[in-house]
């Protein structure tokens, strides 16, 4: 593929993550579109596409009655976890495919407190699997993290070492939600939710909202010092045998999860290995999930986790940098704007600019993972 | 006061008699034997297969188990004595992992813990009727 052909983020924009009762939805998306726009320095009348995702606080195609009535096309996109993903996807393809060579990919929610309400039937399910009490995303994270230590030998210090990096790393970010950082044995020793995660271990519902600007080959180059190119994203469902939230029955392992395959499609497209990485952004709706996911995309081995961790190695300053801003665990999970939370963080890295801790020694090649229900995951590969 | 099951589609007999706690009930493709559960009319796994109701073992080992602590919001409906944290995992029957109410203690749970499948309490009707549903308990000595 040519640089022509190419689509780069030459803008971002993001407002910050926590709880604000004093602004809407729709409030920080606006935020979050201008902010990008600015720091692309185009206006909105320049975007020819735009597409947007928000789970419960919106139609995102309203904004247009607050960013301009230019009739630009806009999609809504709702997908849960991969909802960013997905709106950055949306443009990425839209460019390519001439519509436009300018285009903004938006993503917003405000959750109220609390674990997310369920509803059986929108997934397919009976009521009484509500009813008694099994329809709780924690509750499947738990069991999944369980079983993980189990079979790889790992303990549960290592899930303290993935919230203490991530509250620490918070606590350097201006755009974080929770920005004090927590000893290992404060996060082991506070209370019980789901064995074995504890409250400092989950990542809680929030609000916020990121936005990119994404501009097609040259003109990318005309507008950013820095452009970083999108060298591959790639979506997946679940395929048979994997195991997912929601899930009365499994079959018999062993369990792929549509993160492994979202994983390897997004290296193989882009041409770079897991271990070209140099900043990494990984669901971490709780720790056991980001341990989990450190290894299905590819970035290490099944068990080594814990010596990573250990060793320092996903610090800012470490061989393979992981969620440098404090991922979901220090931002919250805005859902429709976590993803491109992930993209926001990974740029201004690759850009030398990052609103936090910068990785340091320019890193070139960035990766973002996105996980959730009912068995999604959308990953990318950004070069500098 | 009258009992019933919390959905008869999940077990082999409707009818609840408070004694031997009734059988679930999946469903097994005549092509690949993928069993799944609760039962449902086509293969998740291949196209060719047609789905038969397939009876369960009542006896597997635990695969996985956590705790509910906090009370979850509605749809939940507590027991009539309000929430208290309860357990709940993954039991392997073999052909296939089913998530059930574990009623084993906090000291006695583990993966690979012998388990049998028993009712247990899950809330009540607003007439009365006290609905049960499906849960995995120890197996005792001399079950085997």
């Amino acid at each position: 593929m040519s640089r022509a052909d190419d689509v780069y983020v030459v803008g971002c924009g993001m407002h910050p993550f926590g709880r604000d009762e004093s602004v809407t939805g729709m409030d920080m998306a606006e935020r979050a579109v201008r902010e990008a726009l600015a720091d692309a320095g185009v206006a909105w009348g320049d975007i020819g596409y735009a597409a947007g995702g928000s789970d419960v606080s919106g139609k995102p195609d309203t904004l247009v009655g607050r960013l301009g009535l230019t009739g630009v096309p806009f999609v809504n996109v709702q997908n849960g976890c991969a909802t960013g993903a997905s709106t950055v996807l949306a443009v990425a393809n839209a460019l390519r495919a001439g519509e436009a060579c300018l285009g903004v990919a938006v993503g917003f929610d405000k959750h109220e407190r609390g674990a997310f309400h369920v509803s059986p039937a929108r997934y397919g399910l009976g009521d009484w699997y509500a009813e008694t009490g099994m329809m709780l995303t924690t509750q499947f994270f738990a069991l999944k993290t369980r079983r993980y230590l189990y079979e790889h030998g790992i303990s549960e210090r290592a899930l303290a070492m993935v919230a203490a990096r991530a509250f620490r790393n918070g606590s350097h970010h201006p755009l974080a939600w929770r920005r004090k950082p927590l000893t290992e044995q404060e996060i082991l020793d506070s209370a019980e939710v789901s064995p074995p995660l504890t409250q400092y271990m989950f990542c809680s519902p929030g609000q916020g909202a990121a936005a990119l600007v994404l501009a097609l080959g040259d003109r990318a180059f005309d507008l950013c010092e820095r452009p970083v190119r999108l060298a591959s994203l790639a979506f997946r469902t679940r395929r048979f045998g994997s195991f997912e939230v929601f899930s009365p029955w499994l079959p018999p392992g062993p369990h792929r999860s549509p993160s492994v395959d979202a994983a390897e499609a997004v290296f193989r497209t882009a041409g770079v290995r897991p271990a070209d990485v140099q900043v990494a952004q990984l669901q971490d709706t709780d720790s056991g999930s980001e341990l989990v996911h450190l290894a299905e995309t590819g970035l290490c081995g099944h068990g080594e986790q814990e010596e990573l961790l250990a060793a320092g190695a996903t610090d800012p300053t470490g061989r393979i940098p992981v969620n440098t801003d404090g991922g979901c665990l220090a931002g919250g999970e805005p859902v429709g704007a976590s993803g491109l939370r992930q993209f926001h963080e990974v740029v201004r890295q690759l850009q030398g600019r990052a609103p936090g801790l910068q990785v340091p020694g320019a890193p070139r090649v960035g990766f973002t993972h996105v996980y959730g229900a009912p068995g999604i995951s959308a990953c990318s590969v950004l070069t500098a | 006061m009258t009992t019933r099951l919390v959905d008869e589609s999940l077990f082999e007999n409707g009818e609840f008699h408070g004694e031997d706690p009734p059988r679930l009930a999946g469903a097994r493709c005549s092509a690949c034997a993928t069993v799944v559960f609760p039962r449902q009319n086509s293969c998740p796994r291949c196209p060719e297969g047609t789905m038969a109701a397939h009876v369960l073992p009542a006896r597997g080992r635990v695969w996985s188990w956590t705790l509910q602590a906090f009370p979850p919001k509605p749809p939940y409906r507590p027991p009539s004595g309000g929430h208290r944290p309860y357990h709940v995992g993954y039991v392997d029957l073999g052909d296939v992992l089913v998530e059930a109410l574990l009623a084993v203690a906090r000291a006695e749970i583990r993966i690979g813990l012998p388990v049998r499948l028993t009712t247990v309490p899950a809330y009540r009707d607003e007439d009365g009727t006290e609905v049960v549903t499906f849960a995995f308990r120890p197996e005792r000595d001399g079950e085997r």
